[in-house]
């Protein structure tokens, strides 16, 4: 085979593996034309937050092999960021001459704590919301993956890092807003654009970042780096005896998936205008493996859909009188259902259905070149 | 000839059973080295010692000047050794080509990996390995989906793709067949000379096709070397094997 032909085919198998990714972030970014509703919009745009999440999931689970059950921890760091920068700029409309947020004034702060400080400034803000879950994430797994910790222990210590911090944001009331969170926060606004939570513009710079998350996780996982992230999920003994310091690949796909989470976790706040302990809940983390499972964990489109698809319907089912009570265990079953049938989610189905139409046309003569042959694994 | 590997007084044990007891082997550059000996000799820990996967209690491993036994895995590879399994050991999920490329281990480090193979420029040496070991057909089909022969051939080739001056081979045709033997065979007389061998194998008829000298181990000691010749008629070599019908049978 000639360099000429395996270039041609080699961008055919890319156009084929982009094509989902492009087609869905175009339904995201046509719907408010469809639907004429700030309240519904809103809605959607919170599961589009959620998508995101599980996106980044599905990097270091469905691609590095890591399940990382606390995953919830990194979104809660971003979201925290957001709202505290949020919260900063409130001063002084709602509270005193003192300069110090309301829950602050309440708690009988005297002065802002100094790792509240550079959060005046916005920009720090929501490079803090990528950069310390990532840095988190990287100490982390630093510590679990130099230790060749595997499999369920990862798991575990994820879980249990994330329901300590949970448990430090509750205890520190004064400096966190302990239970209630960060609640009345000022709107977002970047380069003269607010971004209100029911507002046009928020949707817009969510459905942005979902096309952003999708893209850089898709570039990596076409990278080289992003194969050899693969291979160690499949034999990870084998990819050391090659030469490459298989916990440096580890910890760098868990701290990108970190870093999107807190992306997440930041547009959260923008959405729902308040930060809370529960985001960096268990309830939520174990929510998202559901959502990443049923979407197919091993597609980025597909674990982007399976959690707008599945957080959907949960928000549907528990507000309709029918559900109210069942809703969970509605969920429960899907989610059983899914992972003994459909091993690979929503987008293993999607991949076999689409191979067998392929197959027909090319059996009636047809010719459908070059898409038959990709494995389509965005 | 300078040795190449030189192993001196290595000793391992495990939870107080000295699996391997004073072993001294050296290896000449571009050598064929067959390591035969009858089970339980510590063949694979004399293997899993060079490439790191064991630590030895004692002794020193020294490759091309540079000493082995406090390195990582990784570090080892790098300085040029490379490893095949007893079991088969590829990456299931990824196509044969991914397998590949992923074995032509030219960067290592994380950031430097960072960038697309548009032009697909690894594609024509991935196909030339393809061909080596006849899975041109398999190329984009994952590698679950290959015979037990096949998954054997895959790693070999992986082993020449990471182009190690070392390479270990433990049971390299375990599970093939006659022909796929035949063909290993000539695969590691082409490697020969190029790279410096160490093959495990129980298979003597392959043995006596490929190698130059062999070693027998016995109880994690070296017992004898020689051509085949020589170790047959050694007699402590006759005594190790004795009750299994000899070396031919083992």
């Amino acid at each position: 085979m000639s360099s000429n032909v395996s270039t041609s085919n080699g961008l055919q198998r890319l156009t084929a593996q982009l094509a989902p990714l492009l087609i869905v972030c175009a339904v995201v970014f046509a719907l408010p034309v469809l639907l004429n509703n700030d309240f519904l919009l809103n809605k959607v745009a919170r599961y589009l937050v959620l998508g995101i999440l599980t996106i980044s999931l599905g990097l270091s689970w469905g691609f590095g092999g890591i399940l990382n059950l606390g995953q919830a921890m990194s979104f809660g760091l971003g979201s925290y960021a957001m709202a505290m920068a949020l919260k900063l700029k409130t001063i002084p409309v709602h509270t005193g001459a003192s300069g110090l947020p309301d829950f602050m004034v309440w708690n009988n702060v005297q002065q802002l704590p100094w790792f509240w400080v550079p959060f005046r400034s916005l920009p720090f803000a929501i490079a803090a919301g990528m950069i310390v879950p990532a840095l988190v994430a990287a100490a982390l797994g630093w510590f679990m993956f130099r230790g060749r910790v595997t499999g369920v222990y990862v798991s575990i210590i994820t879980l249990a890092t994330m329901v300590v911090i949970n448990l430090v944001i509750i205890d520190q009331q004064s400096y966190t807003g302990g239970f209630n969170g960060i609640t009345d926060l000022a709107q977002l606004e970047i380069f003269g654009v607010a971004f209100d939570a029911y507002g046009r513009a928020t949707y817009y710079l969510v459905a942005g970042c979902v096309l952003l998350s999708l893209l850089v996780a898709f570039a990596f996982t076409r990278s080289r780096a992003g194969l050899i992230v693969q291979a160690i999920r499949d034999h990870e003994s084998r990819v050391r005896y090659f030469g490459y310091d298989v916990a440096l690949y580890q910890i760098f796909v868990f701290a990108l998936s970190a870093a999107i989470a807190g992306l997440a976790g930041m547009l959260y706040t923008v959405v729902m205008e308040f930060a809370s302990p529960t985001f960096l809940g268990v309830q939520l983390s174990l929510s998202v493996v559901v959502w990443c499972a049923v979407g197919g964990r091993q597609s980025l489109v597909g674990a982007f859909l399976g959690a707008v698809l599945v957080a959907g319907m949960q928000g549907a089912l528990s507000e309709s009188a029918a559900f109210l009570e069942t809703w969970t265990l509605v969920m429960g079953a899907l989610f059983v259902l899914v992972v003994l049938f459909l091993p690979k989610g929503l987008a293993g189905l999607a991949q076999v259905i689409w191979r067998w139409i392929v197959q027909r046309r090319h059996a009636s003569g047809s010719v459908a070149q070059g898409v038959g042959q990709t494995e389509g694994s965005t | 000839m300078t040795a190449h590997l030189d192993l001196h007084d290595v000793s391992v044990s495990f939870n107080g059973f000295k699996a391997i007891n004073g072993l001294n082997m050296s290896v000449g550059k571009g050598e064929l080295r067959c390591l035969i000996g009858p089970n339980g000799a510590g063949k694979t820990t004399a293997l899993d010692i060079i490439c790191g996967k064991v630590k030895p209690s004692g002794g020193t491993v020294t490759f091309a000047g540079t000493a082995l036994q406090d390195l990582e895995e990784y570090e080892i590879a790098r300085a040029g050794v490379g490893r095949k399994f007893q079991v088969p050991s590829v990456f299931r999920e990824l196509a044969v080509s991914e397998n590949l490329e992923v074995a032509r281990a030219r960067r290592t480090s994380v950031i430097g990996n960072l960038r697309w193979d548009i032009r697909n420029a690894g594609r024509e040496h991935v196909e030339r390995l393809a061909e080596l070991v006849g899975l041109t057909e398999q190329l984009d089909r994952p590698a679950a989906y290959l015979s037990h022969g096949q998954t054997q051939w895959l790693e070999i080739g992986m082993l020449v793709a990471q182009d190690a001056e070392l390479i270990l081979m433990d049971e390299p045709t375990a599970g093939m067949t006659a022909q796929e033997t035949r063909k290993t065979a000539e695969l590691f007389a082409r490697l020969k000379g190029k790279h410096t061998l160490i093959v495990v194998e129980h298979d003597m008829g392959f043995v006596k096709a490929i190698g130059d000298v062999i070693s027998v181990m016995h109880m994690g000691q070296m017992l004898a070397e020689g051509t085949a010749a020589e170790v047959e008629a050694h007699p402590e070599v006759r005594r190790a094997y004795l009750g299994s019908g000899g070396i031919s049978h083992a």
